[in-house]
Order: structure tokens, then C-alpha cells, then sequence
């Protein structure tokens, strides 16, 4: 009987083996990144907010950092699968050259996307704790069962599979030797080396440390980092604020003094618009992440594609990394005093913001400015410039959701917030939309398209 | 009905799965090319070499062979950085264990990074150039074994930067070779290195022997390797540099034209070339596809590089195929470490005998490089028929976990299946020797000879044909001076023949025309000069 099933199934071996392949045992046509959903790129983005807040070390600008290296690895890892558009190396600053996936290899992108950021999220938090780590494991392993209809065993074979995964892991090695080289990595980065050594200049009008705690000053050099799009950190300038004075005709008195008076007398809307937006590093994913949630929920809302997704990512988390760079540069350049520093000095000893804490850098421009005007710029771009849109960033802290009209007007409150909370001028705000707008136009000539 | 059908159909797919896995797996064995086997006898052959120092010695760590007492096993020679470099005499019996027996020659020496082989003043006797950080030192053999310091007499003056790569060509007309150095950062600079790469040198002979001043190759990218080779079959080498971008500041990997009694001048935009940043380290070359120009492999971290001609010859514009072909070697293959490799030496070799290049990479951490693997194995990418390759580092026992850098692969007991040298920072040398059991594939081994001058015939081709009819296959090799990871050979040219029992080879010379074919019979050593090809035998 054994002899008899084993004859059997040797004749249908042979017949099998000689008959055409089944149409289910050919290698699967190739299907674009367009042809599956965003879910494996807002699974993962999802998870970095959640690293950026518990992992020490993610300050604002260390955040932008990393979301920028994660949308751009999620970009280039697809990208071969997205006929109309074409790398960005040769593009970016000393990005010459990625490995490339030839055409005639079948690639499963949503596979091809989970390996490259599972990979790139372990480079960028190497410190996150172990539990974190075991979170990054297991949603790599969890994602192909999660989204069954991305990753159909029908069409993916474990040839295209494994072929996939070694082409993520190849894309987001190579983008993380490049991150090495940027000036802005923790282990390499001779610009974060010597910020210990840091002694601000001193002078009328000079930054100073402030209180409560007369923090050194964070991340000095960072604007010495390299940009990803921007051909230097000056390239795009924020105007000047006035001219240092302390006579209370001068336009800088009135600048302090109106944030003296708007930030004593603030509403209570004001006073909760300050700490809405003030994503603190340790308590939120930081202002980078505020919109990278953003940007999660709408892509999700619209029922993207990888392919829409991968593109969304990458200009939005360019344009604040380089966003922070630029900001940084000028910040550290200008080295203008705080409010504090100087309602202190000028108007009254006895003030300090009540809201918050001045952090630990010079004023101008403001940060939240730049690169929420910066993030505004590129979302315009991608959903439209008079799109309306739920923010549910902190609803898990009982502040939300909150409805805006436009990205523009999400992001000039969230500049304005700086006043509120007494820690920045009209002018150090009003600027820093200037220069996250130059670097949001910047980010979006890139030529994604071919 | 329809439920005891689709019970039915599962049960004989699950049978006719079992059945087919064994004839799958036949299928795949006829692909998968065959795995040699490596033993290392580090010890036993008496290699004891440690590569040691800090910041100037995180790159470097080479090894040279050559035989330089006729016996037809080549000597090996290992840079030790800090501690003195060692000369070792190949007593290896043929085709049994190896043994190095440790000798003065006149090469030791400290701060020794690499040495490059070849007979420099064409007496006849191997000479040998030694990258150093300071001075590079040239070395005349003085036959058996011995050497003598060569710079005042040729007047090699190289300064006292740090060099890290080597290579050489004989131009046309020229009876003394061309000797290319490269340089790494500012030695004055420990500080802040980054932007400070140095000039390269190149030394053009003069007439009636010596050098010229040095020529600089600027601007200098902080090179790690540089070979001269024939690229686009014109007959002419051009220098090919593959550059460390940890260090510089806007540059790129570079291809020197040197147009015969003209300046060094680089490929351009212009011309073709297309600008590639990587952290060169490493530079191997083969015609993997047979259309007769070379594919060039450039180590680096993270991802390794294989070009391609993109367009043909007419320019110099390489494609990446890396991934395609399957020697991307981007992060270990074994041991666990999730990181990305750091890749140094690189070799193609025919290392299991099947007609086919292999490709071995050195691997190891700069140091303690948090984001690079530290347990970063050495590859041994095996090609198949199919021209991709396939990893078999750690069947074929070379999946060494030590801090790489140079390395060879080389025949050290003449028995036609190739060993393996590697040099490892802070720690000992290791030697493998190849012991793949019987019916192992055939091969032969071919020594160049020319009469004067460039005796070796650097920058000759060889041809190998394979096979009659239809079936008929050539291999073919460069042989160059230069490349790998400041490591070099000269001697046996090494050809794996398959199942061919006999072959016809021939050479294109160095400025000169094709030989006739002619015949020979696998698995032994030939002579090959003008006046024909010479069976050789062991003394």
C-alpha cells in the first residue's frame, strides 16, 4: 500500500515536473509600492513617537534627526517600486550614490519596507530600553500577519521575501553609514564631541543661561550639522530681529515688553495653547513628532499608499530636520538673550515665565517656529493648502482633539504659543515662519518625479 | 463532497510536497556551486603576527607573498604595525600541512601597514615596496631571501605622511614601473582629521633607472587602495582609487588617466565618470561576465559595490550590481550581530576549482565602532553558474569573528588549492589551509616571464579556454600590482578549471600582441615567456 501511494506520487511528481508550472508556482509580476497600503509605514512611525518619548537623549533637534533618517530610509527602500519617481541620492548632501534594486528582481515593498524600518529604528535608538527594543522585534515579526492583505503568501514567495528583507537591511545600513557622517551622530559626531567645552560669547544683548536651573547651553553646534537638502545651514537666512536696546523707545524694549505683558496676562486658551504645543522631550515624541503624528493620522484617515506614505515622510521629517539645523545655525549665530534675561535686567527683577521653563539655547529664532512653518510648507504641499484636520497628538493627556482649519494656521499657533508661554519675542517668531518657509520650499524642489 | 475533495487535494499536496522537497533539493544542489574546506593551522604552521597600535594603525595591516628562493612556494612577509614586521620562508611540504619558518631578510621593520610585491629594477629578483606610517621603504631583493633598503639608490623619497595604498604599471616604453602611493590624514592633525587627507605620489622612472621626484595625485581623498588596471582595453592602464569618505571633504572615488609623459589627470563628468562616496577600502577586480573588460569590487561599510561597464568601454561610467549578484556582504551572515560589516581586503579567486571567481572579503570592526558589527565574519561568496554568488564563509571554515584587515589568497603549498592569509588588528595573523577532499575541480598555475624590464608582465591578460565547440568558455585574468587591502602577490597566476582535463591558454603582453593558443593539461604549473609555454616542476 506505502509502495502503491509512493509509486503514485512519483508518477504525479514526474507529471508535475514535466507539465508547464502552475500558474500560482510562477514568479509573481511585480507590484508597485502604490498597489499596497501605508500600514507597515504608519505602524512604524507610530512606534518611533514612542521611542522619540521614552529614550534619553531625544531632544528636539536629536528627534528631527531621526524621523528625517526614517522617512528617508522608508523613501529609498520603496522608491525603486515607484515608477514616476526616482532616488534622492545625488540630491542630498553628500548622498552620492545607494545600492540599487535592479528592475528584473521581483520586490515585495510592504516586506522591503518593514525590514529597512525595523533595521534603521534599531540604528537610530540604540539606547531605547529593552523593552522598547523587544517592541521593535515584535512588531516586525507582527506586521506581515497584521496587514494579511499587504502580504498575501499567495504572491509572496519566501524567494521574494527573502530577497526583500535583505534588500531593506542593505538600504537602511547604507543610509545609516551616510546619518554617521552628518556631524549629528551620537558616536561619530565631532559637533556634539565638544559641546561640553562650549563657551558662549558674552556682550550686550548676549544669550546667558536662565533660570530656574542656568542649563548649558544644548547642542551649541548643531547648526554645524549636515543638512539634508539645504546646501549649507545659512542657506536660508531669518531676518534680523532689532537691533539690541534697552531704552523703552527702542522697538527691542517693546518686543520684551510685549512678551512680558501678553505672557502675565495670558488666557486661559493662551496659557493651554503654550503647553499644547510645547511637546517637551521625555513627556511627548517633541515638536518633530507632534507632526509626525499629525501626518500619521491623516495618511491613515485618506487611506494612503506605501507609496504616498513613503513620499509624505520623507520631505516632511527632511524639511524639520533641516528645519532644526537651520534654526540651530542662526540661533547660535545671532545669540540673542532670552526674555527672561532681559524683562530681568530691564523691566522687572522679579519675573520669570510662569508657564514653563525658558530652555537652554538663544532665542532667535524660535525653533517651534521654524520648523512648524517648515512642516506646514510640505503638508500644504501633499494634502492641500486649506485642508482642515483633526490633531489628536495629546489626546492622551486630555488635550484634544483639536480641529484646525489649515496646517498654516496650526502652525503660526503653534509659533505664537512661544509668546504665550513668555519664552520668545514677536520678532524671533516671525522670523523663524520666514526661514521654515524658505527651507519647506527648499525641501519640496527636490525632484522626486522623474 | 466538496469538503472530503478539498481534504483529499490537501493530503496529496502535502505528499506530493514531501515527495518533490528531496527532487527540489536535488535541483538547488546542481546550482549550488561546490564548498572547499579550510583548516587553520595558524599555529601549527608557526605564523605568529599580531597587528597592533592605536589611532595610525586603524587602517593598514597588510600582507605580501612571493617566492624568492625559486622553490615555487611563495615566502610571506606580514606587517605587524607597531611591532615588527615578520619574514616568513615557506617550508610547506606539497600538498601537506603548512609551515613558516620565521627568518631575517632585511624587511623588518615597525610602523608597517602594507607591502605590494614586484620586481621593480627587472634583475630578476623580487623587490618589495613596504607602506609604512612615515616613510614608505623599498626593499631590492638580493636573491635568496634577502633584501636590501632600495630608496637612496632609486631615489624614492615619499616623506614621512601616512601611506596606505599601492600600485603599479609599467608604462609603455618604460623598463621601471610607475609606482602609485596613496595617503591617508594629516599626521600633524590627530586632533581634528576630518578634511585633512593628503596627496597622493606618484614616482615616474627616470632614464637609466631611479625615480623622478614625486608627482602629487591631488587633490588626495584619503585612499585606502589603488590599482592600476586596463578597464576599457586600450591598452593603457589607468590608476582606479577607492577613498575613505570618513575623512574627506567633498570627495569622491577616483580614476587617473595617465596619458603617456603627460600629468596624471582624473576621469571626469565629462567623461563619463559618475561620482561614488564610499568608505573605499578595498579594491578586487575580475571579468566576472565575460565580455572582456573588468568588473571592479570596492569594499566599504555597510554595503559593498560591484561596477559594471553601464555603456560599454567608450566611457568610464560603472553601474552597481552589487545586490543583484548577491555581494552586497552588508552585514554578518553568522554569529548574531545584527550591525553592518566593515569590509577591507578583497580577493577574487577561483577557491573551489569550478571555472568560476570567487570573491573573498576580510572583514572587521575599525576598532569599536558602536553601529558596525563587531563579530563581523569574513565572506566567502561563492559564484554560481548562474554568475550570482552565494555565501559559504562559514561551511568552507573561514568565518573568522577578528578585527580583518588584509589578507591573500594564495596556493602556499603548491598543491593547486588556494589558502588563505589574513592580517587582523589587535590580534594574531591567521592562516587556513585549503584541505577540500578529493575529486576536487582541476586547475593550473602560470608564471609570466619576460626577458628585461617588467619581467613579471604586470598588466598582461590571460586567457583561458575551456571546453570544445558550444560548450567552449574563457576565463580570463589581469595581472596587476595594487588593490586589495594593502596586501599584495605576485607569482602564480591561479586558474580553477572545472572538469576540464586540459585547457588552451594564452597572453595577451604588456604593450604587446596576443600569443598563439596552446595547450595544456590541468592541475599542473606552467612558465610563460615569449619564446612559449614551459611545464614547470618542482626542484
Amino acid at each position: 500500500m506505502k509502495f502503491r501511494l509512493f509509486s503514485l506520487c512519483l508518477a504525479a511528481a514526474c507529471a508535475w515536473t514535466s507539465a508547464p508550472a502552475p500558474a500560482q508556482q510562477a514568479a509573481p509580476a511585480a507590484r508597485p509600492a502604490s498597489a499596497f497600503s501605508a500600514g507597515v509605514a504608519n505602524e512604524w512611525f507610530s512606534l518611533a513617537l514612542l521611542l522619540t518619548q521614552q529614550t534619553p537623549g531625544f531632544s528636539p533637534p536629536v528627534a528631527s534627526r531621526a524621523f528625517a533618517y526614517l522617512g528617508l530610509t522608508l523613501y529609498e527602500s520603496v522608491v525603486p517600486g515607484m515608477s514616476q519617481h526616482q532616488s534622492l541620492a545625488g540630491q542630498l548632501n553628500e548622498l552620492q550614490s545607494l545600492p540599487w534594486a535592479q528592475p528584473d528582481e521581483v520586490l515585495h515593498w510592504p516586506t522591503v519596507a518593514n525590514a529597512s524600518m525595523a533595521t534603521m529604528t534599531r540604528m537610530m535608538f540604540p539606547t531605547a530600553s529593552a523593552e522598547n527594543k523587544a517592541r521593535i522585534d515584535l512588531l516586525e515579526r507582527s506586521l506581515p500577519l497584521k496587514y494579511s492583505q499587504d502580504f498575501d503568501p499567495n504572491t509572496v514567495t519566501p524567494e521574494i521575501t527573502n530577497r526583500s528583507e535583505t534588500f531593506g537591511k542593505l538600504m537602511a545600513m547604507a543610509l545609516m553609514t551616510w546619518a554617521r557622517t552628518d556631524g549629528g551622530h551620537e558616536a561619530w559626531g565631532p559637533l556634539r564631541r565638544s559641546q561640553q567645552n562650549y563657551v558662549p560669547p558674552s556682550g550686550e544683548g548676549q544669550w546667558v543661561a536662565t533660570p530656574p536651573a542656568f542649563a548649558s547651553a544644548l547642542l551649541p553646534r548643531w547648526g554645524e550639522v549636515r543638512p539634508f537638502v539645504l546646501k549649507t545651514s545659512s542657506t536660508c537666512a531669518a531676518p534680523l530681529p532689532p537691533p539690541y536696546s534697552e531704552s523703552p523707545s527702542s522697538a527691542f524694549y517693546k518686543e520684551a515688553n510685549e512678551v512680558y505683558q501678553v505672557s502675565n496676562k495670558a488666557t486661559q486658551e493662551q496659557r493651554q495653547v503654550s503647553l499644547y504645543w510645547a511637546d517637551d522631550p521625555l513627556k511627548t515624541p517633541t515638536p518633530a513628532g507632534h507632526w509626525v503624528f499629525i501626518a500619521n493620522d491623516l495618511l491613515k484617515l485618506n487611506k494612503s499608499t506605501l507609496a504616498q506614505a513613503a513620499q509624505t515622510y520623507a520631505q516632511l521629517n527632511i524639511a524639520m530636520a533641516d528645519a532644526f539645523i537651520a534654526g540651530w545655525k542662526t540661533k547660535y549665530t545671532v545669540n540673542l538673550l532670552r526674555p527672561v534675561t532681559y524683562v530681568q535686567l530691564v523691566i522687572d527683577s522679579n519675573w520669570v515665565p510662569t508657564l514653563m521653563h525658558t530652555p537652554p539655547f538663544p532665542e532667535y529664532p524660535s525653533g517651534h517656529s521654524v520648523q512648524s512653518s517648515a512642516a506646514a510648507g510640505v503638508l500644504e504641499q501633499v494634502f492641500g493648502a486649506n485642508k482642515p484636520f483633526t490633531d489628536n497628538t495629546h489626546n492622551d493627556r486630555g488635550w484634544g482633539p483639536r480641529t484646525f482649519a489649515s496646517f498654516k494656521v496650526a502652525a503660526d499657533e503653534a509659533a505664537i504659543s512661544r509668546m504665550y508661554a513668555g519664552i520668545h519675542f514677536r520678532s524671533g517668531i516671525e522670523g523663524g515662519k520666514v526661514q521654515g518657509r524658505c527651507v519647506a520650499q527648499q525641501v519640496l524642489a527636490l525632484k522626486l518625479a522623474r | 463532497m466538496n469538503f472530503l475533495s478539498l481534504r483529499s487535494r490537501a493530503h496529496v499536496g502535502l505528499l506530493l510536497g514531501l515527495y518533490l522537497a528531496p527532487l527540489a533539493h536535488a535541483a538547488e544542489l546542481v546550482q549550488a556551486p561546490s564548498v572547499p574546506r579550510f583548516l587553520e593551522e595558524t599555529d601549527i604552521a608557526g605564523l605568529q603576527s599580531r597587528f597592533e597600535g592605536e589611532g595610525e594603525y586603524m587602517v593598514g595591516g597588510g600582507v605580501a607573498t612571493f617566492d624568492c628562493d625559486a622553490d615555487g612556494l611563495p615566502e610571506v612577509y606580514v606587517t605587524a604595525g607597531v611591532n615588527k614586521a615578520k619574514f616568513y620562508r615557506n617550508r610547506s611540504a606539497r600538498g601537506g600541512a603548512l609551515k613558516l619558518q620565521e627568518e631575517r631578510s632585511g624587511l623588518e621593520l615597525t610602523n608597517a601597514v602594507g607591502a605590494y610585491p614586484l620586481d621593480i629594477d627587472g634583475d630578476g629578483q623580487t623587490d618589495l615596496v613596504v607602506l609604512r606610517v612615515g616613510e614608505v621603504q623599498v626593499f631590492k631583493g638580493a636573491g635568496q631571501c634577502k633584501f636590501e633598503k632600495a630608496n637612496d639608490a632609486w631615489t624614492i623619497r615619499t616623506g614621512n605622511g601616512w601611506h596606505t595604498a599601492f600600485a603599479a604599471t609599467w608604462e609603455k616604453g618604460q623598463s621601471w614601473p610607475t609606482l602609485a602611493i596613496g595617503t591617508y590624514t594629516d599626521r600633524s592633525k590627530p586632533e581634528f582629521p576630518w578634511g585633512s587627507c593628503t596627496p597622493g605620489l606618484l614616482l615616474r622612472p627616470k632614464e637609466g633607472g631611479g625615480y623622478q621626484p614625486a608627482t602629487p595625485l591631488a587633490p588626495g581623498h584619503c585612499a585606502l587602495s589603488m590599482l592600476f588596471s586596463d578597464w576599457n582595453r586600450s591598452g593603457t592602464a589607468a590608476l582606479r582609487v577607492s577613498n575613505d569618505r570618513e575623512y574627506y571633504k567633498g570627495g569622491e572615488e577616483q580614476l587617473w588617466q595617465l596619458p603617456a609623459g603627460a600629468v596624471p589627470a582624473l576621469y571626469t563628468a565629462a567623461q563619463g565618470w559618475k561620482p561614488l562616496q564610499i568608505w573605499g577600502m578595498g579594491i578586487a577586480s575580475h571579468d566576472l561576465n565575460g565580455d572582456g573588460y573588468p568588473e571592479v569590487f570596492l569594499t566599504s561599510m555597510s554595503d559593498n559595490k560591484l561596477q559594471t561597464l553601464e555603456a560599454g568601454a567608450a566611457q568610464p561610467r560603472f553601474t552597481d550590481i552589487a545586490f543583484k549578484r548577491g555581494v552586497t556582504a552588508h552585514r554578518p551572515y553568522v554569529g548574531g550581530d545584527v550591525h553592518p560589516s566593515t569590509a577591507w581586503h578583497a580577493q577574487f579567486a577561483d577557491i573551489n576549482n569550478d571555472g568560476l571567481a570567487d570573491l573573498f572579503v576580510v572583514k572587521g570592526n575599525v576598532s569599536t565602532m558602536p553601529d558596525f558589527a563587531t563579530l563581523d565574519p569574513n565572506n566567502l561568496l561563492l559564484q554560481k553558474a548562474d554568475g550570482n554568488f552565494v555565501e559559504a564563509g562559514s561551511q568552507a571554515g573561514l568565518a573568522s569573528f577578528k578585527r580583518g584587515r588584509g589578507g591573500l589568497v594564495v596556493d602556499l603549498n603548491g598543491d593547486g588549492l588556494l589558502d588563505v592569509l589574513v592580517v587582523n588588528r589587535w590580534d594574531k595573523a591567521q592562516l587556513w589551509r585549503q584541505t577540500t577532499a578529493a575529486p576536487a575541480g582541476h586547475w593550473l598555475q602560470l608564471r609570466l616571464q619576460q626577458p628585461t624590464g617588467n619581467r613579471d608582465a604586470v598588466g598582461a591578460w590571460v586567457e583561458v579556454k575551456l571546453g570544445e565547440g558550444d560548450a567552449t568558455r574563457v576565463i580570463r585574468q589581469e595581472l596587476t600590482v595594487g588593490g586589495g587591502h594593502a596586501s599584495g602577490h605576485v607569482g602564480w597566476m591561479h586558474f580553477g578549471l572545472g572538469n576540464a582535463a586540459t585547457a588552451q591558454l594564452r597572453v595577451l603582453w604588456p604593450h604587446g600582441d596576443w600569443s598563439d593558443w596552446m595547450p595544456a593539461k590541468a592541475d599542473a604549473f606552467y612558465t610563460l615567456s615569449p619564446q612559449g609555454l614551459v611545464n614547470w616542476k618542482a626542484p
